[in-house]
């Protein structure tokens, strides 16, 4: 395997990983805004983050016993 | 070929199950190894998983790979995106699996390792993994719709509002005995105390990094914090070996309650980045982490089961928990076997997330058999502990006394051998001054790991491994009570609002204050009245929490079979049927033996009236006054109430849900499915396959 897949291959385990523990992926956001709904202005990354942060921290269900 | 192959292999598996359970059901009287226990685990969840729920995903259901899921309907990129299915089962695992299957299976080895193991394996093959399966297509069916919102519309208003008083009054009494789990295990610890304290400031800073040094870098800053934990792990041995500080961090019980009442307050009112969202990351991966490490430890040693099939106290006897093994091993071991709150989860964002319809059988079915593996392992590591050890952590005072010698004595006469040596040579082993009456399960599960790590790894660090253990189970726990209790404030602004309505604005920082006092206050109570308790409150606190977990699943239950038979699949309403109807059986039985038992240690109305007897006639119990006497009685009585709350909301939704059964038999209710009407993927994607075929 060649350094730069590995290096690929690292990135993309990072972001699966982020996913698990509920983190948005920003990219994935992005690509579907500019898909669509173009012009529309679409949130940064952090307040994506604490917009997914809050869905989560306010239903029961969210954790579980 | 192929064919004749896997048959024979499923047979194989199938075989090896029943042998395996064939060998723990009938050794008696000279220990086994845990080996037994894997395969019959192990075997069943597979046999499960390839047949039953693939029975379920295609007849019941039939789940459809082409039919769009709401993630893909309402795809909005925040909280409907189509999400590969492994990552959906790992952020699903992760959200079900709390401290639930370590307590429980924990303290249900009072009664031997065999009803526990039988009720955790079978249990969740046919109730627990069925239910969050059920739960979660029917949510995936009807655009990810929550629990709730499913019993109003399927079952009706007064199922749905019952519900809904429900879940909070859950919360209360789930948070009460969670903290106090924690409390008993960090009381006169001053090496716990430090290092879960420590734990706090390091989420902080976790999430002051997340903020503002390197915004959303979750992995990173993760990693960070876990660097930092394991300073705290050395911290706190260093803070208990310190002659003038280990003092000051030796906490008695009740100081230990305010102090966690005073973190869950602090957790709902402040932001959720600066601890909340930054303690569940850490908590996620030390989760996932120790699972994988425990079952390595497990496996390489393979350890003997001190413990024996069955002990003397299936009578009703022991001094964990009162009760015959029929109805309290099923209400004891709740989480593993079958959990109502999984349903909250199920209906909450997975559903939300599915790229596939057929996906939920993995991440359903699939999830909940790992979660009940979890709760196998607790078992073991609790179970590879002498008997005599094990009563010594986990009885009460009452039981026991208060030194080793009364203890070893105690555990004595109950027909198990332990010697006072053992004990202090155990405790200080583990780098703490008791082990005695360490109730709550915590402890004796730590004390489990601690000798499974240290023989895994050639033996030795007993101390470090038991303080390792203690903190994974405190971050746990404590990631179910901060998130708890502000989801509970939230639950009861929503119900406040009708009284006085800018109590219910989120946006009112008074309002969220006031609400979270309140939250705190109450669940606060319980907490602070077990840890007073002389039978050492779990005793009370875990069979109430454990009923009210299993109202919650017959309510899941309830909505399943209505949701099933509204499909015109009525004649499989057989799958969610016979796990509804044990149930609701062993939940009105516990509830009634709780309330009406005779019987001073079972019955908390009988409990109160022996109390308030001796305080008339002058004879109170040892070192308590007539005022505190008093109050036992009302927090006797108080509990008694909570039972019977539970127990009359069981009895109210299944009675709305069979007026509804009836209505859909006699063709008054029209037979109707409640779905989303189907859109397939007409995007020529090449996997249009059934939910049979799929696998």
């Amino acid at each position: 395997m060649s350094p730069r897949a590995l290096g690929a291959l690292v990135a993309r385990l990072g972001r699966s990983l982020r996913r698990v523990l509920g983190a948005p992926d920003y990219e994935r956001y992005l690509a579907h805004m500019r898909l669509h709904h173009p012009g529309e202005p679409a949130l940064s990354e952090r307040e994506l983050f604490e917009r997914r942060l809050r869905d989560r921290m306010e239903r029961p269900g969210g954790r579980c016993c | 070929m192929r064919k004749t192959l896997s048959i024979l292999v499923w047979i194989a598996v199938a075989v090896a199950g029943a042998l395996a359970f064939g060998r723990l059901a009938l050794s008696r009287g000279e220990t086994i190894s845990a080996a037994w226990l894997l395969v019959a685990a192990l075997s069943t969840y597979a046999v499960a998983y390839r047949f039953y729920s693939k029975l379920i995903a295609a007849k019941v259901f039939a789940l459809d790979a082409a039919r769009r899921t709401p993630a893909q309907r309402l795809e909005d990129g925040h909280d409907f995106v189509p999400t590969n299915r492994w990552i959906v089962f790992g952020h699903h695992f992760a959200a079900i699996a709390g401290p639930g299957p370590l307590v429980g299976p924990t303290l249900a080895a009072q009664f031997g390792f065999l009803p526990g193991a039988i009720w955790i394996i079978v249990g969740v093959a046919i109730g627990g993994a069925v239910q969050d399966f059920v739960i979660l297509a029917a949510s995936v069916r009807r655009n990810g719709k929550t629990l709730g919102q499913m019993a109003r519309e399927e079952i009706g208003p007064v199922a749905g509002y019952t519900a809904l008083v429900a879940v909070l009054g859950i919360m209360i009494v789930l948070i009460a005995v969670l903290a106090l789990v924690i409390v008993n295990a960090l009381r006169s610890s001053p090496w716990g105390t430090v290092t879960i304290g420590l734990t706090i400031p390091i989420a902080m800073l976790v999430g002051v990094y997340l903020r503002w040094i390197r915004p959303a870098r979750v992995l990173e800053a993760s990693a960070i914090g876990i660097v930092l934990l394991i300073v705290a792990l050395f911290a706190g041995r260093w803070v208990a070996e310190h002659p003038t500080l280990a003092p000051i961090f030796t906490l008695k019980g009740t100081t230990l309650a305010w102090l966690i009442m005073g973190y869950g307050f602090a957790a709902s009112v402040l932001p959720v980045w600066l601890l909340l969202a930054p303690r569940d990351y850490l908590s996620a991966f030390v989760k996932i982490g120790v699972v994988v490490a425990l079952a390595l430890g497990i496996i390489l040693v393979l350890p003997p089961l001190q413990m024996p099939a069955l002990t003397r106290f299936v009578d009703g006897t022991g001094p964990v928990f009162a009760g015959k093994l029929f109805p309290f091993a099923f209400i004891t071991i709740a989480c593993g076997a079958i959990s109502g709150f999984h349903a909250l989860v199920a209906s909450g964002t997975t559903p939300k997330l599915l790229e596939r319809e057929t996906d939920a059988r993995m991440v359903g079915y699939g999830a909940m058999l790992v979660e009940s593996f979890v709760a196998v392992m607790a078992l073991i590591a609790a179970c590879v502990l002498t008997p005599g050890v094990y009563f010594a952590i986990n009885a009460p005072p009452a039981a026991l006394g208060t030194t080793v010698e009364s203890a070893a004595a105690a555990i004595r006469n109950w027909g198990f051998t332990v010697s006072p040596q053992e004990l202090t040579v155990l405790a200080a082993q583990v780098g703490e001054k008791s082990l005695l009456s360490r109730v709550g399960g915590a402890p004796s599960l730590a004390v489990g790991m601690a000798h499974l790590f240290s023989r895994a790894l050639g033996g030795g660090a007993m101390a470090l491994w038991y303080h390792f253990a203690i903190m994974f189970e405190a971050l746990f726990i404590l990631t179910t009570l901060d998130a708890g209790t502000r989801v509970g404030r939230f639950m009861l602004q929503d119900i406040v609002k009708h009284v006085w309505s800018p109590l219910g604005r989120r946006s009112w920082y008074p309002g969220t204050l006031i609400t979270s006092g309140l939250f705190v206050a109450m669940w606060g109570y319980f907490l602070y009245q077990g840890v007073l308790d002389p039978l050492g409150g779990i005793n009370s606190l875990w069979p109430l929490f454990g009923i009210s977990n299993q109202l919650l699943a017959a309510v899941a239950l309830c909505v399943g079979t209505t949701v099933i038979v509204k499909m015109g699949r009525g004649r499989w309403a057989g799958i969610s049927l016979p796990p509804l109807a044990w149930r609701v059986v062993v939940t009105l039985t516990a509830g009634w033996q709780k309330l009406f038992s005779p019987d001073p240690a079972l019955g908390f109305l009988a409990r109160a009236s022996a109390l308030g007897r001796a305080l008339a006639a002058g004879s109170l119990p040892a070192g308590r006054t007539a005022a505190e006497v008093q109050r036992m009685i009302f927090n006797e009585r108080l509990d008694a109430a909570v039972a019977a709350f539970f127990l009359v909301s069981v009895v109210v939704i299944l009675a709305d849900s069979t007026r509804e059964w009836i209505g859909l038999w006699r063709g008054r209710v029209p037979v109707r499915s409640t779905e989303t009407p189907p859109e397939l993927d007409g995007g020529g994607v090449a996997r249009r396959a059934t939910a049979g075929a799929a696998s």
